[in-house]
């Protein structure tokens, strides 16, 4: 039998703001333990939480972004359980009334991951063992979170990666988190199950916890689809329970029974008040959000006419985006760009967080220029490409390199006698074209622009050596 | 209804050692509770938009970083402390 992969994602996400969600204590990564600390975010008794506004704006454009419904009444709960990463013993989260619900997520294969809500909560403390002891840094403890809960939509491992890749490019592009993924700013929590192929019942499912790389959340649900399928087809039925994934051996297992205490005795926090949010607020938030990965990518086809994959490579980071649309204003074809930045610029860019960057020595305003000589036929595309690496090297503008006698290209007479030259200097690839060799010609088209120093137009050039030898 | 397996399992939640012989009175005493909050959640209700004593809603703070404490205070609470941390030990 056919067994279908079922998944659904728990994403919490750290939120740059300065200040932790309901103290002024700082967010900053790193730092000496426990020196980011405050009464409030170690929970002393007789200290009041007091939530940080920005936490809310965050969230709110989160939630547009993926299409969510900003609540207009949210409220605080207390969610109850005993670990050294909890001052308070319980975490201040989000239950029955979150601020955002629903939204989606659409992968390239046009589904939507249906999200079922976004809440706001505060971060645990840092927990290191060692020799059975615990040693806790309570810096990250009050760190403000959004959680994003996806529905049970995800059907493959390759829908798991792009879903997770999706949200981490729409939440940097919209500046509310880096999410880097192994400094824990962004983590997952993966439910998967199996069911028989085209069934429409969900199996029991289990939770992979904490997952801190695409990599291993692709291994650990491939581990656990084939774990759940052997299981079943071996007439075994699957636990529901929560699983930890070891990298070392690629392998899930059960975490103890007391870190998995499902039993949280939720209530409203007592401490902080309704939050209400108005819709002048809510469209105050929208507008102040950039054009988004998606809506990108859908114009880049649209209007510039670009294929899709080059549309989704100048796109994946918001620095990229914005030096290609820079780059665009008034060229001819986008295209044009587009090829100057995936084919050349992107050699010097080679890494991930390179790309992300996009430190590039030439501006996007020196490219443009660039083209804009091109488009006006005052250089050749041989040109253009190699001023381009010289401008690179440099930081300096094409011209710099393009001296006058470069440009104006080359007129219809001045062309004729060029031809004429290369037939001359070249008898030998006069007589192996005209003896079927297509390819001599290219020896001949190759004096022309020489000797025009890249100026000529090397499709016309071919055009008429072929009129003047045949 | 509150029983003494309720009992059982808040205290176990709540990492709190509860006698056998005093596990009775509690469960009496935790139904006592539970009845009077039932009391309170059955007062008519007059005012429909009641949320908190104040009335108060969107209290918020600006997001301004205020220096935190030195990690010496902090650490102060702990029972246990190494490297400057809070140290839980292992009662295994
Ligand atoms: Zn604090």
């Amino acid at each position: 039998m056919k067994y279908e992969l079922v998944a659904g994602f728990e994403t919490h996400i750290e939120l740059q703001t300065k200040t932790k969600i309901f103290c002024g204590c700082t967010t900053q990564f790193g730092g000496e333990p426990n020196t980011h600390c405050c009464p409030v975010c170690i929970g002393l008794p007789g200290t009041l939480p007091v939530l940080n506004r920005e936490v809310v704006r965050y969230a709110i454009k989160a939630g547009l972004a993926v299409h969510g419904e900003i609540a207009e009444v949210a409220k605080m709960d207390r969610k109850n359980y005993c670990y050294p990463d909890l001052a308070k013993a319980y975490q201040i989260s989000q239950l029955y009334a979150p601020l955002i619900i629903g939204g989606y997520v659409e992968l390239s294969n046009g589904r939507k991951i249906r999200l079922h809500h976004i809440h706001i909560e505060e971060d645990a403390g840092k927990l290191i063992h060692q020799h059975g002891d615990t040693y806790v840094d309570y810096n990250r403890g009050g760190v403000p979170l959004i959680e994003i809960v996806s529905e049970p939509d995800i059907r493959s491992i390759d829908e798991a990666k792009e879903y997770v890749e999706k949200l981490q490019q729409v939440m940097r592009y919209i500046g509310i988190s880096d999410c880097k993924m192994q400094e824990g700013s962004m983590r997952c929590d993966v439910n998967i199950s199996v069911r028989p192929a085209g069934s429409e019942k969900l199996g029991t499912r289990t939770e992979i916890k904490n997952m801190n790389s695409i990599t291993n959340i692709a291994k650990a649900m491939e581990y656990e689809f084939e774990r759940q399928t052997d299981l079943i087809e071996s007439g075994g039925a699957v636990v529901q329970e929560t699983l930890r994934y070891d990298d070392a051996t690629g392998t899930t297992s059960s975490m103890r029974s007391k870190e998995d205490a499902h039993d949280y005795r939720y209530f409203r926090d007592p401490d902080l008040v309704t939050i209400n949010v108005s819709r002048e607020e809510v469209e105050a938030l929208r507008a102040e959000l950039p054009e988004l990965p998606a809506d990108k990518c859908r114009r880049y086809i649209g209007e510039f006419g670009l294929p899709e994959k080059d549309a989704q490579l100048l796109t994946k980071y918001r620095a990229i985006s914005e030096y290609f649309d820079k780059a665009c204003e008034g060229v001819k074809s986008a295209k044009t760009v587009a090829n100057f930045i995936i084919g050349q610029i992107f050699r010097r860019t080679e890494t991930e967080s390179d790309k992300e960057v996009f430190a590039v020595a030439t501006t996007p305003e020196q490219l443009n220029e660039l083209v804009k000589l091109l488009d006006s036929g005052k250089i050749r595309n041989n040109l253009a490409k190699s001023t381009l690496e010289k401008m690179l090297d440099s930081g300096k503008g094409a011209l710099e390199f393009i001296s006058e006698s470069d440009m104006g290209g080359v007129d219809e007479g001045a062309l004729l006698e060029l031809c004429k030259a290369a037939i001359e200097a070249n008898p030998k690839a006069v007589e192996d074209f005209k003896n079927g060799k297509e390819k001599a010609i290219k020896a001949l088209v190759g004096n022309v622009m020489k000797n025009s120093r890249g100026k000529a137009d090397a499709v016309a050039a071919e055009a008429k050596i072929k009129e003047l030898i045949s | 209804m509150v029983t003494r397996e309720d009992v059982e399992n808040i205290a176990l939640l709540s990492k709190l050692f509860v006698p056998e012989e005093e596990l009775d009175s509690l469960t009496q005493s935790m139904q006592d509770i539970i009845n009077f909050a039932d009391e309170i959640n059955n007062a008519p209700a007059s005012d429909e938009g009641f949320d908190n004593i104040n009335n108060l809603s969107n209290v918020f703070r600006e997001d301004v970083v205020v220096p935190s404490y030195p990690s010496e205070e902090i650490l102060k609470n702990a029972p246990e402390q190494g490297e400057d941390h809070f140290l839980v030990r292992n009662r295994a």
